[in-house]
Order: structure tokens, then C-alpha cells, then sequence
């Protein structure tokens, strides 16, 4: 094993550990997406009726956007942890521990990601009684899906987090920036008569193309997805973003603050 | 095994704040297998050196040389031959004390029976072998430190560096700490450099660094420190420590300095210290609460080196202003 993965592996087995050790993180994590959705889905279902869904309930519109919102909230949430981490000490330690800084970088996050896949994986039981039936092909695309969603979301996390000096700063990120993202991503209501300008909002958005390849799998074999241009392309979107975001959070853990030349 | 050269270190200001220097000029060598503590008032520059050295800043200008290796151009290899024990602790409190050992292993590339050999040896000293499941945020403060410097042990580091690492423990636990320290550091012949701000620490290691103001203004061993403010100094207490050290200037023509609530007499010659102490006495009987003679200790050298350069009364208010 090299020594990046050996890293890797142990900084995110010490994330899960540490998240399944706080029982109230997970119930919190998992039943909030959940109210969610039930609470939305009835109040809005007698009045959804978007030209050319007549048969799709607004529970199940809503379903992949409330799993997007949960893999996004999940794996950033868990990856400011990095702002606790620096607080209490542990991160100065791995700091000055001679390992490659992207297994630093990696343990955060596919620990974040690994977390929020867990929580992800359990919603995806109200699958059927949704009516939608997932084959192999699909659920393997579906889980591609979530995995590269959870890498993006998490490295932004870790990137915004990282020159953080509380968690409360975070949150009001949180509200302004990443909130609205994900309402202007399709996956509370669908953005197809919406002006022209917001249409553009929403393809510059990433996680409008992350809800296009999560929602996708519920309605399509590997057959046909791999051939749909929309697809495709929001699939590259995501993996360049998660690819930048992994980048830029490398390049700001190898900075060493400086001091600035003698006066 | 250290070695520092002409390091300086400018924090950059902001628009309100001017940029403030840290750290000027300094250098300072640790040789091999030396322990050398390093002290100094609040804001001295103590805990940005200490960054510098472990590599997690980077200065304004000068060299360090750790082990034979550049540290800012071979960071990667000085990781290897270095622990830090760091101030706020580096273990994960929601773990347990074998999983926290279990991680910083992976992080040093330790496993198989090597691993359990050096976690044995590291274990040996402490008193943690029953409680290795324990989660650390169950220990006590004394215990913690021992997982603390147990999985740095771990790595068999060649240098040492430990930031005030017996800060908030209890006298009893904070002698066992260092006691084991001293053992190791000989036993396995590390190079170890400690920032301390407590004297009775100072007096069995090897060299004493004193910094104020980023500038280096002792480095030597603890005798030789010790002998720079002479063998003895007489202490007084008085009902006005100004007046009485006025009158002791000019009546009597000793050099003496108020520190604090005390007037001080120090540099006396030995046995030079009775007949002072008791022609103070006859004079100023009614002024003085209490009088003695004192053997210089560490604390009384820190004490004498960082306010020699400025004049008593400006003392109080040059510490506030460099305090942190």
C-alpha cells in the first residue's frame, strides 16, 4: 500500500469513526432531509403539475433533489470538521507528520463522502415505494452519481473551511451561497419556464448537473444515459469540478503561511 | 542537530496594524542529543519560532537546518527525524488511545510487528496499558499527555520539539512528565528543544535560551546563567518599594532594581550578602517587611535578562504592550 492511500484510509477511517461514535449527528443527519421531503411533498403535491409531468407525484420529483441536499449538506458538514480539527490540535499534528498533503486533502474527504453515502444509501429504500425500480446498471451509475457528488461538495467544503476561523462563519457561507445553489438546481422545483437569465444561472451551477446524473439512473438503463449528451455532459462538469476543488485544496494545505519581508 | 541562522520573522499588518516583527535575527544551535529549553515572556516570539521549527510557517528570511536538512527545502525529510508535542493536544479526544496510535502509526508508515514492538516500547513508560480502549476524552489531563508524547516516542524521533507541554497539569503529574522526558531524551539519545515558561523545569537540562521581543538575549547553560547575576542577591520587601529603592540609591550607593514588589540587590560577591543585609536592616528597620538572602535561581535570571534593557518603572508597561 502506498503511503498516500495508507493515509488516505486512515484519516477517513478516523471521520467515519469519529461520526458514527455521535449517534445524535446521525439521526440529525438523516431524519432532517427526511421531514424534509415528507413535509414538502405534501404540502406541495395537490398543486404540482408541471407541463409534461402529469404522472410524476411531486414525492417523487422531489426524491433525487432531497437526496442531492443530503449528499451535499452531509459531506460538507462533515468536512468543515477541519475547522475543529485545527482548534483542538489534531490537525497540527498530521501537519507535521511527513505524509504527501493530498492524503491529507483525500482522508477529509472521501471520509466526508463516505459518511454521507451511508446516510444516502439508507434513503434509497423509499425507492420502490416510489414506484421507481432501479436495475444494476443504474444503481451502479446512480452510486458513480453520489460518489463524485460527495468528492465536488466535500472539497468545496474543505476549501471554504480551510481559512475559517469558526464554524459560525461557515454556516452564513452555508445560507448565502450554497443554499440558493441547490434551490436554482432543479431539485426543489423544475427550471423549465423559468426566464432566461436564471436558466443560465442554472447551467453555470454545479449542482444542477450534479442532480442531472443522480436523477437520471431512476429514469434510465446505462444504455441509454451513456448516450444522452445531457448526461454526458453533466457528468464531465462534475468530475471537473470535483477534480478543481480537490486541486485547489491541495495547493492551500502545502501553502505555509509566510512572514512578509523585514521592515 | 538544530540549527538556526539570522531567522527573522515579519507578521504582515493589516490597514489599521503595522506589520510586527516576531522574530529578529536569531540564531541559536541545539546539538546532538542536547536538551535545550527555551523561555521567554508572553509575545516574545517564542510560539512562531516554534511554528517555524515544526513546519507549519514559513519566516521572512534566514535558514534552519534540522538533522542535516533545510527546512524549507526539505521539509519532507525533516518529518521524518522530527516529533512535536504540540500545546493544545494532537490526540483525537472521541478515539481511544490505541486508535489514536493506530493512526499516527499509518501516518509514519509503521505497521506489522514493528508497529506493535515501538507501540509496546512507547507504552512502557506510561500508565496507560489498561486503558488503551479507553476514549481520551476519559483520561485525565496527565494521562492525555502521556498518549500525547507515547505516540510521538512511537516514531523514534532524533528531534524532539514540545511546545509548553506541561501547561494545565497538576505539579505531580507535570514532575512525572518531565521526569520521563529526561529518561527518554537520555536513553535514546534525542535532541530535544522545549518552550517553557517554568524555571523549575530549566535547571537538569543542558542549555536555557531567554527571548524577549524576538531577540535572542541569553543562550547558556543553566550555571552559567546562573553565575551572571552573581552567587547570592539580597531581597528586601518594603512599605514603599520605590521610596526605599531611591534612598538605597543614593544613601548608600547600591545598584539595586525594584522587580515587581521586591527591591533587589543582585551581583553581590558571596558573604558580601550578611554584612549589607544587616547594615539595611540597622538603617531602614522601620521601612522593610521582610529581607533575605537569596541563591539565584533560573526564574531570577529570566527575571534579570528580560528587564535589563529598560529602565524599572517602564518595565510593567513594556510587558503589557508586547503580551499577546
Amino acid at each position: 500500500m502506498s503511503a498516500m492511500t495508507r493515509v488516505t484510509v486512515s484519516l477517513a477511517k478516523r471521520e467515519f469513526t469519529r461520526f458514527i461514535r455521535q449517534p445524535q449527528r446521525v439521526v440529525g443527519t438523516v431524519a432532517q432531509p427526511l421531514l424534509f421531503w415528507l413535509f414538502l411533498g405534501a404540502g406541495f403535491g395537490g398543486s404540482f403539475r408541471p407541463a409534461g409531468m402529469e404522472n410524476v407525484t411531486y414525492l417523487e420529483y422531489f426524491y433525487p433533489g432531497v437526496m442531492l441536499m443530503m449528499m451535499l449538506f452531509a459531506s460538507i458538514f462533515s468536512s468543515i470538521t477541519i475547522i475543529e480539527d485545527r482548534d483542538a490540535g489534531f490537525l497540527q499534528g498530521v501537519l507535521a507528520a511527513p505524509v504527501p498533503r493530498l492524503g491529507i486533502v483525500l482522508g477529509k474527504v472521501l471520509g466526508s463522502t463516505s459518511i454521507a453515502l451511508v446516510q444516502t444509501l439508507i434513503f434509497t429504500i423509499a425507492a420502490p415505494f416510489l414506484g421507481l425500480h432501479l436495475g444494476l446498471g443504474s444503481l451502479v451509475l446512480l452510486l458513480m452519481g453520489f460518489v463524485l457528488t460527495g468528492i465536488g461538495f466535500s472539497a468545496l467544503g474543505f476549501l471554504l473551511a480551510w481559512g475559517m476561523k469558526s464554524t459560525s462563519a461557515f454556516h452564513a457561507v452555508m445560507m448565502v451561497f450554497l443554499m440558493p445553489l441547490w434551490m436554482l438546481s432543479g431539485a426543489l422545483f423544475p427550471l423549465g419556464n423559468v426566464p432566461a437569465a436564471m436558466k443560465l444561472v442554472m447551467l453555470a451551477n454545479p449542482v444542477s448537473h450534479a442532480l442531472i446524473i443522480i436523477r437520471a439512473p431512476f429514469y434510465g438503463g446505462p444504455v441509454t444515459l451513456l448516450a444522452d449528451p445531457q448526461y454526458l455532459t453533466s457528468l464531465a462538469v462534475t468530475i471537473a469540478w470535483a477534480a478543481t476543488c480537490l486541486g485547489l485544496s491541495m495547493i492551500r494545505v502545502e501553502k505555509r503561511e509566510k512572514g512578509v519581508a523585514a521592515v | 542537530m538544530i540549527r538556526i541562522d539570522h531567522l527573522t520573522h515579519v507578521y504582515p499588518g493589516s490597514r489599521k496594524t503595522a506589520p510586527r516583527t516576531a522574530i529578529s535575527d536569531l540564531s541559536l544551535q541545539v546539538g546532538d542529543g542536547e536538551f535545550a529549553i527555551l523561555s521567554g515572556p508572553n509575545g516574545s516570539g517564542k510560539s512562531t519560532l516554534f511554528r517555524i521549527l515544526c513546519g507549519l510557517a514559513l519566516p521572512s528570511s534566514g535558514t534552519v537546518h534540522i538533522g542535516g536538512f533545510d527546512l524549507f527545502t526539505q521539509a519532507a525529510k525533516v518529518r521524518t527525524i522530527l516529533g512535536v508535542v504540540f500545546q493544545s493536544p494532537a490526540v483525537d479526544k472521541h478515539l481511544s488511545v490505541a486508535e489514536n496510535l493506530r493512526i499516527h502509526a499509518d501516518l509514519y508508515g509503521l505497521r506489522g510487528a514493528e508497529f506493535s514492538r515501538r507501540r509496546d516500547e512507547a507504552l512502557g513508560w506510561t500508565d496507560l496499558a489498561d486503558r488503551l480502549d479507553q476514549q481520551v476524552a476519559t483520561l485525565s489531563g496527565g494521562l492525555a499527555r502521556q498518549v500525547e508524547l507515547a505516540k510521538v516516542l512511537m516514531t523514534d524521533p532524533k528531534v524532539l520539539l514540545l511546545d509548553e507541554p506541561t501547561t494545565g497539569l497538576d505539579p505531580v503529574s507535570r514532575r512525572n512528565f518531565l521526569d520521563a522526558l529526561h529518561r527518554l531524551q537520555k536513553s535514546r539519545g534525542m535532541t530535544v528543544l522545549m518552550t517553557s515558561h517554568v524555571f523549575a523545569e530549566a535547571d537538569d537540562v543542558d542549555r536555557v535560551a531567554i527571548m524577549r521581543e524576538g531577540v535572542l538575549l541569553a543562550y547558556d547553560t543553566p550555571a552559567a546563567l546562573k553565575a551572571m547575576i552573581g552567587t547570592e542577591m539580597v531581597v528586601v520587601q518594603a512599605k514603599d518599594t520605590e521610596g526605599l529603592a531611591a534612598r538605597l540609591r543614593s544613601e548608600m550607593g547600591l545598584a539595586v532594581r525594584c522587580i515587581g514588589d521586591e527591591v533587589r540587590l543582585e551581583e553581590t560577591e558571596n558573604g558580601e550578602s550578611l554584612p549589607l543585609l544587616e547594615k539595611i536592616l540597622d538603617r531602614y528597620r522601620p521601612e522593610v517587611l521582610s529581607i533575605s538572602i537569596k541563591q539565584p535561581g533560573l526564574d531570577d535570571v529570566f527575571v534579570h535578562v528580560t528587564s535589563r534593557a529598560v529602565p524599572d518603572h517602564a518595565l510593567a508597561l513594556d510587558l503589557r504592550r508586547t503580551g499577546s
